[in-house]
């Protein structure tokens, strides 16, 4: 009896030790050469969206006990990557700003992305590079409040633009459709107000058009995605002390989705680019755990791991800390 | 009831038979524990503690206050039919000074890239200002209720500021100094601003999450 019991024990701590092991060895390993610190930040909140609006494979089915579909709402935060090198710091997407005449009905947690990094200790003038992950409103916005800041676009994406606002059939070409609003026509989601923020990058010599891929600092690389969510979507590498982040704006809109091979939020999506777009960030971090996703509701919880190191900042958004390069201090309150 | 009385004194009784009933295994439970019983003892309070750990962690976790949604804005009230009906009037125009806005935009983004020549742009232009003037000339048309007043005279400055910036722009065409498009494009910016303020007393779902 005793022996068996010893047996036991002694299984519990084999167990345990291959655990540790096969943990260990899924953590990327630390890149080489230049690392970044990472964190992201919540620019707003959009509340009880229809999961099958966001992800049809998750669409809602009442009285369903599968996982999958036993969800009816979801919360979803516009994410924004802020990546600090030594003589960098670039914002990766700049969300939007609510203001008292753009609330966007159901949106809760806004806050304006300056007033975010001031409490990172980033003054809106230290930004020096946005790179826009598309051209959308809720991920181009803000781009006249920092002014030393580059914008890098991609070309496709203004080309895709202009090809669907002439496109001759006007179902196509809809700025907007059904009275009130706009459904997913392709040029839907681009008010003036955010092309007139990209011109003014344009027209201030502070815009870089992207033809595909493109190193802008060293080790963070553009890798288009393009109609992985809109025409000229593209992805950001950046490597860290945990190993090499890709963040795909809403090509990789739900990190569930990349791990799950599921498409999401669907626009102007291939969706055979979109799991492109996820096989990208398997290549480059070796696994789903460092795509960085823009809309995940799972996001700033244990059950997303690379944001879980998460605080509450400006009216309730929320804000991670991924990654801290060397010297750096944590700005986790 | 004094204090401390057994309120099921009949209850207390059977207890007490019941652990009568049991003595053999009293006898038993006087030994000293084995290696089984401390092992399982053990393990059990090991996934007790990480049991409450976890629920410990889980509720203090950040993620979950600011889960904790606050009070919602009440919703506003809904447009009467006299502003309903002026908001589906408008529709139309919106979508086509919108559309005229953009492309307006693009041309003079393609423009200073490189991509389209002072005639093309010149083009593009006038296509603006013509979709603009129709527009203004259909909006003029239009008889808003008292309430929407502002709001149409607001989007009467719109259309407004954007065929000030389209002039602007086309200087451009005649000595072709891009200063000119710089000076056009706060107009344009401040009109699109405008849109937005209206749309969002009239088609507050106009933009959706994307």
């Amino acid at each position: 009896m005793r022996k068996r019991s010893w047996l036991l024990v002694g299984l519990a701590v084999l167990g345990a030790a291959i655990g540790a092991v096969a943990f260990t060895a899924q953590t990327p390993a630390p890149a080489q050469g230049v690392v970044y610190s990472v964190w992201l930040v919540e620019s707003s909140r959009f509340m009880g969206v229809p999961f099958g609006a966001f992800m049809p494979d998750r669409a809602f089915v009442p009285g369903s006990t599968n996982p999958m579909n036993n969800i009816n709402t979801v919360d979803l935060p516009v994410n924004v990557g802020v990546i600090k090198g030594a003589n960098e710091l670039i914002l990766y997407d700049s969300g939007w700003k609510q203001q008292d005449y753009f609330k966007m009905t159901g949106t809760e947690h806004g806050a304006p992305l300056t007033e975010q990094l001031k409490t990172l200790g980033i003054a809106p003038g230290d930004v020096k590079k946005i790179v826009i992950g598309h051209g959308h409103w809720d991920h181009a916005g803000q781009l006249m409040d920092f002014p030393n800041a580059v914008l890098y676009v991609q070309r496709e994406e203004l080309r895709g633009i202009e090809w669907a606002l002439n496109y001759p059939n006007p179902k196509i070409a809809a700025v907007n459709t059904s009275p009130g609003g706009c459904a997913r026509t392709p040029a839907c989601g681009y008010p003036p107000k955010t092309l007139d923020e990209i011109y003014g990058k344009v027209l201030s010599g502070k815009a870089v058009i992207v033809d595909g891929e493109m190193e802008i600092a060293p080790g963070v690389k553009i890798h288009p995605a393009h109609r992985a969510h809109t025409a000229g979507s593209q992805l950001l590498e950046v490597p860290t002390a945990i190993g090499k982040l890709v963040f795909g704006s809403d090509a990789y809109s739900s990190w569930e989705g990349i791990r799950d091979w599921m498409i999401a939020n669907p626009q102007q999506t291939d969706t055979v680019q979109q799991f492109l777009a996820y096989e990208k960030c398997y290549k480059i971090t070796g696994g789903y755990q460092n795509c960085v996703a823009a809309h995940e509701p799972l996001s700033y919880t244990e059950k997303y791991p690379l944001t879980k190191n998460s605080w509450v900042g400006l009216n309730g958004s929320r804000m991670a800390e991924i990654s801290l390069a060397p010297g750096e201090k944590s700005k986790k309150p | 009831m004094p204090t401390g009385a057994d309120p099921h004194p009949a209850l207390g009784e059977a207890a007490t038979r019941g652990a009568d009933l049991y003595a053999p295994g009293y006898r038993t439970a006087r030994r000293p524990p084995g290696v089984k019983v401390v092992t399982f003892g053990l393990v059990l309070s090991a996934l007790l503690g990480v049991l409450a750990l976890a629920a410990v962690r889980e509720v203090a976790s950040p993620a979950r206050q600011a889960a904790a949604r606050p009070a919602l804005v009440p919703p506003r009230p809904p447009l009467t039919v006299a502003e309903e009906e002026y908001a589906l009037a408008l529709w139309p125009i919106h979508n086509e000074v919108k559309a005229g806005a953009l492309k307006m935009t693009l041309g003079g983004m393609s423009y200073k890239i490189g991509e389209l020549d002072r005639a093309g742009l010149k083009a593009r232009i006038e296509k603006s200002e013509e979709t603009y003037r129709e527009a203004a000339r259909r909006i003029a048309q239009l008889t808003p209720p008292p309430s929407l007043v502002p709001v149409h005279e607001m989007y009467r400055d719109a259309v407004r500021l954007y065929q000030r910036s389209a002039v602007e722009m086309a200087l451009v065409i005649g000595d072709g100094r891009d200063e000119h498009l710089v000076v056009a494009q706060p107009f344009s910016m401040e009109a699109s601003e405008k849109l937005l303020k209206v749309g969002d007393v009239l088609w507050p779902n106009e933009y959706k999450p994307n």
